[in-house]
């Protein structure tokens, strides 16, 4: 016997009150693909298993004062199977069919691939292009904030022991382009050597706006680069442009992880990568 | 819901199409639960993190991995494995299929991926080649370089499916 | 000729096939024991090390621990190893590699054992460890063994490499490197077992040597033969890894002391931690060939890491030498092979024994010559193809079924048509089109030593046969085939018969499934049985229907006049006539190819009495800005001698490929890293190509109906054509494999192609 518990509330304020008592004591279980993993390799301590998948609060995808609200138990294959995704998050969208495998997809939500703080988190470059804010309840009060800030680190979640994710609200967009694009060792179910998104449309004189890209795979916590997206915002859509784009980002990314082995092949492949990503604009 | 005095956790499952209830550890896949609880053996182990699709089983008709299930979570759900879709006459001719195109050779990955392939087929009963090999890319075969899966998932949509050798 | 067969060529249904479907037979782990014991393992955390003490009271006092075991508690010969014997069971007073076995745990449950697992205090001195082949060579190098890092050496001499390569118009030479590769089967390791009502040790297991197990698992506990039976379970597959002893030493072990049932499965992790790997083979070639395109010299050094046991290690660099230069007639070559110990994880057999890599070298080289000539690459091939007649690097002169050329013409206009279609097509600007080549040779059996296969088929009072054979089917068919050359001697229905297979107290040896020598050797072996049978019957038959046994065939269940097949009798009839008459039906057979040794010194002899041959074309693009390859396609063409069943080397062939692109690009075990199928790859269903199999049939008068075999040779020659391939879109060569994302990438880079 492990002594593990199990938990299952029937709603949200059950799962507050809970945590409020067991926050320190909690894993909290969506889809569970990462937590099964985790447990079985004797990396969670905690003694109690809540189960956060049978609350309705966090449930549905929908449009709502002018945002794309996605629950945080939606589990990859609903975001695959989303008209309103495809139309309004496309870039999510296309990270949900490129998301390991059917089996995971068909359990494992997109809560939990944010609140994991995996540095390769398939839906979180594509969280980040669309601006996303993960809406946290606690209990006292519930609050939001840039889905960039859910991870203080790899692995390392900046929430309370007493809070959860109960969904994102994306800022919809469907831009001229918008992708989402992955590195792996293999095609289906494989982890992301590098992956990344992005967002642009074009205005009448053929320039790039509302420009958006973030990077996954590469820095601690996947995030947006600024000065990439300055860089295309308001130019033409340039081969040199996109390669200077490209090399720009593999740039930060070295600032801000350091060098590592796995750069030599990162630096090359994130410039070459943001410059496929970015390469249909070419004929636009 | 939360565990009992023993620290166990009661769930109520229908398995096979029998309603079963069963008392297992909170942190008990369900794999375990299937195999070593329940004894129902076709259900394979290969890796035990999701990696291989040896242990796929319908939950609510929707493929998973059972490896990577927590069993409470079962509770309440519809679970199907192998011992009982093979009583299914829809399996059956899946299973005809894949004999007729030589589609087994070890055969302990052969529960799984042909699992996988009949919750397509229960969504979308004529999927195109990509949708199958989308269905099938988390069911690992290291015996067959899976084209007489494939073919034998054609002849279970169309039964005068040729041989094709193309994957996608 | 072509002559037509009942069953032999027809793609029946596979033997037990519809069982697999409804996941019904047991595999090891399946297998459910009335009060079985759990056996864990307790594995080395060190590479090099010597074992100060083991402690293992508190975990014996451990609720549910039922006994601990080391070295000392084994009564025989405590190493292993088919070839040479380096492995022992529980280590004795050192550890070589991670992952060695130093206790073994028998307990009431699995977290009792684990628990006992944690609580076994080992007190390791640590040793200076060696994980490179070159420097474990070295005078100052750790010894891993006694008698020195160096397990053995084959060299192949044959001409005069320096007047050939005088004779050279071009020489080119490089060094390859390949990686240690797992075979990833999807049925980790496992057995159970027990003890029966005659003291018999009886053990379940996931093997592909049922025998080989049975001698190692008695010599181990140094018991008769006969007190220790090996019953092989429905195997997931093996690929070679399931040759060496894994869990069913253990088992006989716990068995042993303890006299009840117990059961041992792998983790994931555990099979990956502690099974034998592909060797990584170091390959330096030099080749020289005329200005005509004829070889005319090659000289090559091979050095396989075979870790730190030998397992297969001795086949490995023996067979590696001997196919080091592919399907070609070459005169004059100096082969040096060597396999060397270092704490890596210990090496075995693999799918072709050495054979895929030294086929990366060699068809690396064959393209590198036809550059440098102007030449086509299938030119090239042709023109030095072995054909009848033709003599290998070991001197052996092939006589018939030599059917490289005839694999290169099959793939001809395929690899035609891709040179004028596919490859000058528009693609985007960042991706790059190859196609490639690879053609292979591969030697069905063992390399110059003795490996018989035996059979048995007895017909009961009704007319039915049973096949009784020790050979393991573990996936790949032969179960399948060896009935079917069993029905087509006897004229039997193969739905009818019955097999009993790959069950050490049931069944006589058919030596290992390995080598592709099953359908070859084990078929011959049934195929001889079956004659003997046939002859008995014959021999009845002519007495009842007045005629000569020679005029006599079977037939349809009966024995028919050849000439009137009207005058017949059935063999229900015979059978139940002999029963009368006492005469037990039933045919032994036995097969063992004819070949030679290979001389010490310079590696000349027959070393297989027959050989397969295949060619495949790789079509593929790569992305130059990340590294990624997309195989489009491979055309495989395999001689097979003749394919009993079509559909089965098929799906060997669709496997071997799937295999060998995992070899090409993806699959590398890092020693100490890799872990489990989370950072090991093998191709999923949508890393396939299309691949179209054509099977050439170069009859071989020596095989069962014309065959010869194809599992291995599936795989050999698929990472050749794409490193082939490869090497022509990016108009820059990779020498070490996988050709993974970084190495294409950097190859990209080289060769100018990284840009917008």
């Amino acid at each position: 016997m492990s002594g593990k518990q199990y938990y299952r509330p029937g709603n949200l304020e059950q799962c507050l009150d809970f945590l409020a008592e067991n926050g320190r004591e909690s894993v909290l279980l969506a889809g569970g693909t990462d937590v099964m993993v985790d447990m079985r390799a004797g990396e969670i301590d905690k003694s109690w298993i809540v189960d956060i998948s049978r609350l309705p609060e966090l449930w549905g995808i929908e449009l709502q004062n002018g945002k794309l609200w996605i629950g945080a138990a939606v589990t990859l294959t609903e975001l695959l199977n989303s008209k309103l995704l495809q139309e309004h998050g496309f870039a999510l969208h296309t990270a949900a069919l490129h998301f390991a495998a059917r089996q995971i997809r068909n359990v494992a939500t997109i809560g939990g691939n944010v609140a994991h703080c995996s540095p390769s988190a398939d839906t979180l470059p594509p969280l980040l292009v669309h601006e996303a804010e993960a809406l946290l309840a606690g209990p006292c009060a519930r609050r939001r904030i840039p889905v960039g800030e859910v991870a203080a680190g790899t692995y390392r979640s900046a929430l309370e022991p007493r809070e959860l994710i109960i969904g994102f609200e994306l800022r919809p967009r469907s831009p001229f382009l918008a992708d989402f694009q992955k590195i792996g060792r293999r095609r289906e179910l494989v982890i992301a050597r590098v992956n990344m998104a992005g967002l642009a449309d074009m205005d009448e004189d053929q320039r790039m706006t509302g420009v958006r890209f973030a990077l996954g795979s590469c820095t601690p916590v996947p995030r947006r680069f600024a000065d990439v997206e300055a860089l295309l915002e308001g130019s033409r859509p340039g081969r040199e442009l996109f390669w200077e784009a490209g090399r720009l980002a593999a740039e930060n990314m070295i600032r801000m992880s350091g060098r590592r082995p796995s750069f030599v092949y990162k630096e090359k492949a994130v410039q070459g990568l943001v410059y496929r990503m970015f390469s249909p604009l070419l004929e636009a | 819901m939360q565990g009992n005095e023993q620290g166990l956790v009661d769930i109520s499952i229908t398995l096979n199409g029998r309603e079963q209830k069963v008392a297992v550890p909170a942190d008990m896949s369900a794999l375990k639960l299937i195999r070593e609880v329940l004894g129902l053996k076709g259900t394979k182990e290969g890796c035990s993190i999701g990696e291989c699709g040896a242990c796929t089983i319908l939950v609510d008709r929707q493929a998973v991995n059972a490896c990577l299930v927590f069993a409470p979570q079962l509770d309440g759900k519809d679970v199907q494995t192998i011992e009982g879709l093979n009583r299914e006459p829809r399996f059956q001719a899946l299973q005809q299929a894949f004999l007729d195109r030589h589609a087994v050779q070890c055969g302990f990955c052969t529960p799984g991926l042909l699992i996988s392939v009949y919750a397509l087929l229960l969504e979308e009963p004529c999927p195109d080649r990509d949708e199958v090999i989308r269905s099938i890319a988390g069911n690992l075969c290291r015996c067959t370089g899976y084209h007489q899966i494939l073919s034998g998932v054609d002849r279970a949509i169309n039964p005068d499916a040729e041989w094709r050798p193309d994957v996608g | 000729m072509n002559l037509v067969y009942q069953t032999v060529g027809q793609s029946i249904d596979k033997k037990d096939g519809r069982q697999r479907l409804r996941g019904e037979p047991l595999f090891s782990a399946d297998l459910e024991l009335e009060n079985a014991l759990v056996l864990k393992v307790l594995r080395s955390s060190k590479a090099h090390a010597e074992i100060e003490s083991i402690d293992s009271d508190a975990a014996s006092a451990l609720p549910g621990v039922v006994q601990i075991f080391t070295a000392r508690d084994i009564p025989g010969r405590n190493l292993m190893g088919i070839i040479n014997k380096d492995q022992p069971l529980l280590v004795v007073d050192k550890v070589r590699s991670l992952g060695d076995a130093v206790a073994l745990v028998a307990a009431e449950s699995e977290t009792a054992a684990n628990a006992a697992l944690q609580a076994i205090r080992v007190d390791y001195r640590d040793l200076p460890a060696v994980f490179d082949p070159q420097q474990a060579l070295t005078e100052e190098a750790p010894l891993i063994h006694a008698e020195g890092n160096l397990l053995c050496r084959r060299d192949i001499i044959r001409g005069d490499i320096h007047a050939g390569f005088a004779a050279a118009a071009v020489i080119v030479e490089q060094t390859y490197q390949t990686s240690f590769v797992e075979h990833a089967f999807l049925e980790p390791d496992a057995g159970a077992g027990y003890v029966d009502s005659d003291g018999v040790l009886v053990i379940h297991a996931s093997t592909q040597n049922p025998h080989y197990d049975r001698s190692e698992v008695s010599g181990v506990l140094r018991l008769p033969k006969e007190r220790v039976r090996i019953i092989q379970a429905a195997t997931g597959g093996g690929f070679g890894s399931k040759l060496d002893v894994n869990c069913q030493g253990f088992i006989g072990l716990a068995l042993y002391h303890l006299q009840r049932p117990v059961r041992l499965v792998y983790t994931r992790e555990e099979s990956f931690l502690a099974t034998a790997k592909r060797h990584p083979l170091t390959i330096t070639m030099k080749s020289g060939v005329d200005s005509t395109g004829k070889l005319t010299a090659a000289k090559v050094r091979i050095l396989c890491d075979t870790g730190a046991y030998g397992s297969y290690g001795i086949a490995v660099v023996s067979r590696a030498a001997v196919h080091a230069l592919g399907p070609y007639a070459l005169d004059n070559v100096a082969i040096e092979s060597l396999g060397v110990y270092t704490n890596n994880p210990y090496c075995g057999a693999m799918r072709g024994f050495g054979a895929p890599q030294a086929a990366f070298a060699s068809e690396s080289q064959m393209d590198l010559l036809a550059a440098e000539l102007g030449m086509d690459p299938l030119k090239i091939r042709k023109i030095n193809a072995l054909r009848p007649g033709s003599v290998t690097v070991t001197g052996q002169k092939l006589e018939a079924s030599v059917g490289y050329l005839e694999c290169l013409e099959a793939i001809e206009p395929y690899y035609q048509a891709a040179k004028a279609e596919w490859l000058p097509a528009q693609v985007p600007e960042y991706r790059r089109r190859g196609i490639g080549l690879g053609g292979m040779f591969y030697g069905i059996g063992n390399t110059g030593t003795k490996n018989p296969s035996t059979a048995r088929v007895v017909m009961d009072q009704t007319g039915q046969a049973t096949l009784y054979t020790g050979c393991a089917d573990i996936g790949q068919g032969s179960s399948t085939v060896l009935i079917q050359i069993l029905a087509e001697t006897l004229g039997l229905e193969y739905e009818n018969i019955q097999m009993v297979a790959a069950d050490t107290g049931r069944t006589t040896s058919a030596g290992a499934t390995s080598a592709s020598r099953q359908t070859y050797i084990s078929g011959n072996a049934v195929l001889d049985a079956s004659k003997k049978l046939a002859a008995i019957l014959c021999s009845l038959g002519a007495r009842q229907l007045k005629t000569a046994a020679s005029d006599l065939v079977l037939r349809k269940g009966q024995v028919q006049d050849r000439r009137d097949p009207s005058r017949g009798i059935s063999l229900a009839e015979l059978a139940a006539l002999a029963r009368k008459q006492g005469i037990e039906l039933f045919g032994e057979g036995r097969f063992d190819p004819v070949t030679t040794s290979l001389d010490p010194e310079t590696g000349q002899g027959d070393p297989y009495a027959t050989y397969a041959f295949a060619c495949q074309l790789a079509l593929l693009s790569v992305d130059v800005l990340t590294g990624e390859v997309r195989v489009d396609k491979v055309v495989a063409a395999h001689d097979v001698g003749r394919a009993v069943h079509p559909e089965n080397v098929k799906g060997q062939i669709c496997g071997g490929v799937a295999m060998g692109l995992g070899f090409a690009l993806m699959e590398a075990f890092e020693p100490g890293k890799t872990e489990s199928l989370k950072d090991y790859h093998i191709p999923t269903c949508s890393d396939m190509p299309e691949v179209i199999p054509l099977i050439v049939e170069s009859e071989e008068p020596s095989g069962p109906y014309g065959a010869k075999g194809v599992g291995e040779p599936a795989l050999i020659p698929t990472a050749p054509a794409i490193a082939n391939g490869l090497a022509l879109a990016l108009g820059e060569r990779i020498t070490t494999l996988p050709a993974n994302l970084e190495r294409v990438l950097e190859a990209g880079l080289k060769a100018g192609l990284f840009g917008a």
